[in-house]
Formats: C-alpha cells, structure tokens, sequence
C-alpha cells in the first residue's frame, strides 16, 4: 500500500555514513566558519579575479565589464578583436546568467549550444544581468566578460559541450572532497547537478574517478557520449588541490566550494568560489562529508602553508 | 565552538520551558478572570433588565428590599447599578437594601443589571441535595382530594413532576382539580399550590422568578417558573405547559426565596420590569468581567481593550506566528523548496479569504495566463523592471476580467480573483518563468507545486477557527511559538526530503 512512498533512508544510518544534511551543515559549518562579512569576496567575481591573481591563483582571463545601461552597447567593441568569449553576471551563482559565445559574425553570435543568437538578445542579455535578474538578492549587477576556458581533451569524451570543471571541498584550507562536474544534454551544457548534469566524485588523493550520479541515481557512462566514468583521472591534480588550499588564505572563509577548470594551455585555473556549497557532492563520492570534517578537526595540523597541507593530504595513508 | 552551539540549546530549551509555564498561567488567567472559552463562539447574549420601582411613601423612614440575580454557572452579572438619589445602598447577600428617611413625593427607582447568559451551562449543574420538604399542613379532606389528584396525574404522560402541573393546566379542569383549586389561579397560586402538591411526594421543589426574554418589552411582572429536586439535579419546568427545560429567552432572575420585593415607610408600591437583548462579542464581554474580578488594570493594557476594528486586524496578526512556525518545519525539517519564504503564507490567507476551490481555480488560471504572457514578454527583450512592471498590470487586468465574468455567470470563483495579492502573483509569474528557463520546466513546476503545497497546509491550519480563536484570545501562546522557531533555528537533523535523498550512501 506505501510502495508509491519514495524509500527512505533511517536517520540513524545516514548518521552512521557520517552524511551531512543541510541544516548541519548551515548551523554548525557555515556559521561558525565563514564569516557573513566575507561573502563579498567570493560572491563577486570580479573581486574574486582580482583577489585571485594577487596570490598568483591563475583565472580566466578579463577582457572587460559593463556597469552601466548605457554601455551596453560597448559589447561589440569589446569583444571586437576575440572570437570566443564567455558573458556572465558578476554576482551570479549557479551558472545563471552565463552565456557562452563561440563565434561570432557581425550581429550573429554562436552559443556553445550552436543556436544563432542576435545582437538583440544579447543586449538584453546583458541588460538583464545589470538589472539583477541572476545576482543573489536581485541586486544590481555587472556583467563581466572573460576569455573562454579551452578546455583540455582529457575531458571531451565526458562532456556534452559546456565546461566541465572540478568542485573540492576545502575545509579549514585543507581539500576534504572533490569531484568533477560534467554538462549533459539534459543540463543543456551547464554543470550543475540538479540540472542533470554528471557528478564523478574523485579521489582526493588522486584525482582518479570513484563514482558517478546523475539525477542523485549512480551511473556508470556519459549518458549523452556514452564514455565511461571510471576512467577518468584528473591530470595536474596536486596542482587542483593547492588552488583549492590557497582559497583559504585568500577568502578566509573556513569552509568553501572551489571551482576549478583545467585549460589547455595553462592548466588549472579558478573558475570561481562558493561560501555555501552544495552536498550533492556526498552522493558523487558515495561517502559522507561529516566524517572527513570530523577527521580534519580532530587530527589534521594547523598553521601549514597551501602547499604542506595538500602535501599533508597527499602523504596519509589510509 | 561546538560547546557554545550547545549552551544557546540549552539556554533556549530552558526559555521555552520558562514561556510554556508563563503561556499556562495567563491562559489559566484569562478563563478564570476573563472568562474566555477555548471554544470559538463569537457572541453572547447580554440581556439588560431593568426593574422600576415606585411607590408613595407614608411618612415613615423608608427600606426597600429587593432580591438581586446572583453568579451563577448559568450567567453572570456584568453590571448592576441603582438610581435612587437620596438613599443608601447596601448589599446583603441576594438582596440589596435602600434605606432613606421618611420623604413625601413620590418615589421611584431604578435598578438595572445586565447579565451575561451563559446557555451552555444553563440546567446542567449539579446541586447538593436539598433537605426534604416539609409536608403541607392540611385538613384531612383536602389532603384526600390532593392524593386523589396526584393518582390521577400519575396516569399522564411525562414524569411526576410535568404529570402534576399538566393535570392542573388541564381545560377543562379535571373535577377534583376544579374543588381543589381556588378559583383565583395567579402564577404565584399556582405555584405555591404546585409546592404543595410535590411536597407530599416528598419532592423539594423551589420557586423561580425570571423573565421571558423578548427584546424590548417592557412594564411586566416576573414569570414563575417552578424547580423541582430530581436525580441529584434541580430541573426546571414551566408552570403552564409542565415542559421539563429552561426555555430559550428565559432568564433566571432569582431561585427560591422568598418576596422579590418589599417595601416599608411606602404604600401602593409596584415593580415594573424591561428587559434589552444586546449581542456582544464574549471577549468585549471581557473587560465587564475582569473588573468584576478585580482584574482590571490588567485588562487595560491587553489586545482585548482595543476598538473592535483594530482588535480584528490583531486577530489576523495573531495567525501568522502559527503560519510561519509551519513554514519553518515544512523548510527546515522536510526540506520542501518554496518560492520566497512567506510567499506560501500569503497564498494560505487569500485561500482563507477565497474559500477554497475557488481559490485554487483561481491561482491556477492567474498563473498560467500570466506565464503565457510572460513568455510572450520574453520575445520581446524589455528590460526587466518594466518587463515585470507589465506582468503586474497584466495580472490587474487578468483580475478584472475574472472578477467581471465572475459576477456576469454567477460563477463565484471568478470574483475571488481580487483577494490575491497581486504582487505576489507577478512575484510568482517571474519566478517561476526565469525557473523554467534556467534549470527547466520539471524544477519550475516542483517549486510551484511545493508552494501550493504548503499553502495548503498553513490554510488547514489557519482555517481552522478553534485554531484562530485560541490564537488570537490567548496570544501568549505566540511567545512560545518564538522560542519553538528559535529552537528549530538550532536543529542540525536530516531533513525528510534528505533521506531520499542521501538514501544511496547507506552502507549496505
């Protein structure tokens, strides 16, 4: 008779997999370790870049940013000598507002979904994003505009176009959990999970793969290009992890999401940063966060730099 | 740090404690005092009685005792108060004595007592037994004639009580009845006839003066009503008919006793009686009764002692500390997303307004227009503030029209449309169109049904008017809802909607 009832899970195993639910992780994480008045930091992307580049954390390139109505109509001058570039609201979050331009021809642009887009509809684009109709709170926004991330081949069996990029969990300054996210067809390229795009958790220590999940069920392949998910395994992965450890220093927020793309050309580079990451991450790596918070609060040194406490991390043996 | 999270647990968990004890108390305070009822009935009657007196004094100092309507179960007395310039007032007991020295005009005065009558309890106390009634002093043929009589009213329907009077009621009167009664039958002879007659039953009996309440009327002597001892209870019955049970505008205004008047130092006195029916809420009753209580001062400085159209908007506000309580578990410990945090409670209370289905038909159809014309909107890239600037106007019109079409087919649904705050509406529209767009139609139907879902829920609750009542009259009742909201600030469990979701890292 209760079939029709979704199966749910007893707190006490939750519990016992050391599984973080929202509510803990918004009381006893977020509050005491990040403070409100830095969220600023992390919640511009512009202050991020700035902030980043300063401790030699490598981003996407900036080619500009528009302020104001009025210079809207700059776009064109500003994307002028580029052929591909990315448009996106300073306060977003999420990936709303981020529209990605292949080519572009005169008043045609091309999205990374191939559909033609007009000159118009990028000027209300971007209109929308100065009026806040993506940043947190629907305060007034800026919309930057930076260089596209190439992204490099070892993922372009795992994507379904987008970008795919790393989240890791960094607790205190040190990386607690990591997975890669991979745009599908159903996230129509964006790589978010709860747009359906893949999550493949990753070993912390390796970056190789350990579970996939999409929709918060396990999967095994891409869906959309059918590659399979275990065989990834993130090249330049210490590298990831000391841009995740820098964060710390650089926002000071105890507990944060950072994104990370690999280039091409210049490898790792921050995409952003997240005072209040998700816990999809979890289902990804198939292992609850409270045990590596936990573990880190009990045993783990204090006053490392970056670069020990990622090779603190590298060198456990478990 | 985890120490600290503990203690502001411990400290809440000990000020809810402390709000519960303060919530009792009050509520305690307030039925006691005040008189609220747990039940929801909006009105009472208060009948106005007012007595006249009159007479010619004779030269000699004057007394004027009358009986007085004491507290009961079945009603109160709010008020009472005396014109009668000149004399002294004194209460004793039922009865209140005027004393003045000898005066030569003639008198007159004025009583007047407004009761608060209590229908529920009226005929339901129980009583202690009274002693058995003295058995009537009669000759011997008389008392034949009366045993013959309660023989023959043994053969009537009704118990012994209602047989009695009915045989003495009856037209044309029964032989033996005819003998036996005078041929005067006053209200009072009749009663005095109908005690005599139960005594030698050996059931206690008792007088009854009060009135037949109907509005307005004025210049009449108390009816009679007689009580009679039965099953550890006083029932009561009507003199004329023999029917058991209070009727509806009766109102008891002295049991027992003996003269409802007497006057020395006066002749040719008379007591005329007029009686207003007024229906008052029973918490603007309140502030009559606490200061019957003593409770004065207190009152004066509560919600209650507001004009009536500021108390109705407290009523309202008095809700919405419940409503949101709901909210907070329905977010916070069943993990349903919502569109805007208090925009489920707004729905709830136009619900309340709407009545229900109309309501629901309502929202549904003012949504989907208005996405329709949001996507509308949409092609034709207006910048955002006017563009949802003309999703409010086009929600206005969409209201218009509903509410015209509503009243032109006699279709009540279509004119509840105005009840819904329009702000919202567009709010919602907005939302739930850049929801679609942004992460699909799947996530954006999700977060509009969860809201209709918990505005379901609060409106279950808000609807309610036990609920609503025990609100707004003990109010202290929101304090402990505070404390509650702040405890569950402090929970740190898994939501209802994380066990699915987590499910997949159970071990095992």
């Amino acid at each position: 008779m209760w079939n029709w009832l979704p199966r749910l899970a007893k707190p006490s195993d939750l519990r016992k997999a050391g599984v973080m639910g929202m509510n803990r992780r918004n009381y006893d994480i977020i509050a005491p370790n990040n403070d409100r008045r830095l969220y600023p930091l992390v919640d511009d992307k512009v202050k991020t870049k700035t902030l980043a580049n300063k401790i030699g954390i490598s981003t996407p390139g900036l080619i500009g940013t528009i302020e104001h109505q009025y210079e809207v109509k700059n776009i064109l001058e500003i994307v002028r000598e580029r052929k591909d570039f990315v448009i996106k609201p300073a306060q977003g979050s999420g990936g709303k507002g981020v529209l990605v331009i292949l080519d572009h021809n005169g008043d045609t642009f091309t999205t990374a979904s191939g559909r033609s887009v007009s000159y118009a509809e990028i000027y209300q684009h971007i209109s929308n994003i100065l009026s806040g109709l993506y940043s947190l709170g629907g305060r007034y926004d800026v919309a930057v505009i930076e260089e596209l991330v190439h992204f490099s081949d070892i993922f372009k069996d795992y994507s379904y176009q987008g970008v795919p990029d790393v989240r890791i969990i960094v607790y205190k300054g040190y990386p607690a959990m990591a997975m890669t996210r991979l745009p599908t067809k159903a996230s129509e390229g964006r790589a978010n999970l709860h747009q359906g795009a893949v999550g493949v958790g990753l070993d912390i220590q390796t970056g190789e793969a350990l579970h996939g999940v999409q929709w918060n069920e396990p999967v095994t392949r891409q869906p959309d290009t059918g590659a399979d998910l275990m065989g990834i395994k993130v090249p330049y992965w210490r590298e990831h992890l000391i841009i995740g450890a820098k964060a710390y220093e650089m926002t000071g927020l105890g507990y944060l999401g950072a994104d990370i793309v690999l280039d091409a050309y210049r490898g790792p580079m921050m995409l952003e940063l997240n005072a209040r990451p998700g816990l999809a991450i979890q289902i990804a790596n198939g292992k609850g966060l409270r045990a590596k918070i936990r573990e880190i609060d009990k045993f783990y040194p204090q006053g490392l730099t970056p670069e020990q406490r990622v090779d603190y991390v590298l060198s456990l043996k478990y | 740090m985890l120490k600290k999270f503990t203690s502001v647990r411990f400290i809440l968990s000990i000020l809810l404690v402390l709000s519960i004890a303060f919530a009792a108390y009050s509520i305690y305070y307030k039925v006691e005092y005040w008189g609220f009822n747990f039940a929801p009935k909006q009105n009472s009657d208060v009948w106005t009685i007012e007595a006249h007196i009159s007479f010619e004094p004779n030269g000699e100092p004057i007394k004027v005792s009358l009986t007085t309507p004491q507290n009961s179960s079945a009603y109160k007395v709010l008020e009472e108060n005396v014109v009668a310039s000149g004399y002294k007032i004194k209460k004793n007991g039922t009865r209140m004595v005027l004393t003045a020295p000898a005066q030569e005009n003639p008198q007159d005065i004025y009583y007047r007592v407004m009761l608060f009558d209590n229908i529920d309890t009226r005929g339901k106390t129980k009583a202690p037994r009274p002693p058995k009634p003295q058995a009537p002093v009669m000759e011997e043929q008389r008392l034949a004639a009366a045993k013959q009589i309660l023989a023959i009213a043994a053969k009537l329907p009704g118990d012994s009580v209602s047989q009695v009077i009915r045989l003495l009621n009856q037209v044309p009167p029964e032989a033996t009845v005819q003998s036996y009664l005078p041929l005067k039958k006053t209200q009072a002879e009749m009663a005095s006839q109908l005690r005599d007659l139960l005594a030698i039953k050996e059931i206690p009996t008792r007088v009854v003066r009060g009135f037949r309440l109907e509005e307005n009327k004025k210049s009449f002597n108390p009816d009679l009503m007689l009580e009679a001892y039965i099953d550890n209870q006083w029932k009561i019955y009507d003199i004329k008919t023999g029917d058991k049970g209070l009727p509806e505008n009766f109102v008891v205004f002295q049991r027992g006793g003996t003269s409802l008047i007497d006057v020395e130092g006066g002749d040719n006195s008379s007591i005329k009686f007029s009686v207003i029916k007024s229906v008052t809420s029973s918490i603007s009753l309140a502030g009559r009764r606490a200061k019957l209580a003593g409770q004065k001062s207190r009152f004066d400085y509560s919600i209650y002692s507001l004009p009536l159209a500021e108390q109705n908007t407290l009523k309202w506000l008095a809700i919405f500390p419940l409503a949101i309580l709901v909210i907070v578990l329905m977010r916070n410990v069943v993990g349903l997303q919502t569109m805007g945090t208090f925009t489920p409670m707004l729905l709830s209370m136009a619900l309340v307004k709407t009545g229900f289905w109309p309501g629901i038909i309502c929202f549904g159809v003012i949504i989907g227009i208005g996405l329709v014309m949001r996507f509308v909107l949409s092609k034709l890239n207006l910048l955002l503030v006017p563009r949802i600037s003309s999703v409010v106007i086009f929600v206005i019109i969409i209201m218009q029209m509903l509410t015209v079409a509503g009243y032109k087919m006699h279709f009540d649904i279509g004119q509840s449309a105005v009840f819904f705050p329009i702000i919202i509406m567009a709010w919602i529209i907005e939302r739930a169109s850049i929801t679609w767009e942004e992460d699909g139609a799947v996530n954006a139907g999700k977060e509009v049904f969860y809201s209709i879902v918990v505005a379901i829920v609060v409106y279950v609750i808000i609807r309610d008017e036990y609920i609503r009542h025990i609100m707004y009259a003990f109010n202290e009742l929101n304090l402990v809802i505070l404390v509650i909201v702040m405890l569950l600030g402090t929970y740190t469990g898994y939501r209802l909607t994380e066990l699915k979701r987590f499910r997949p890292l159970v071990k095992g």
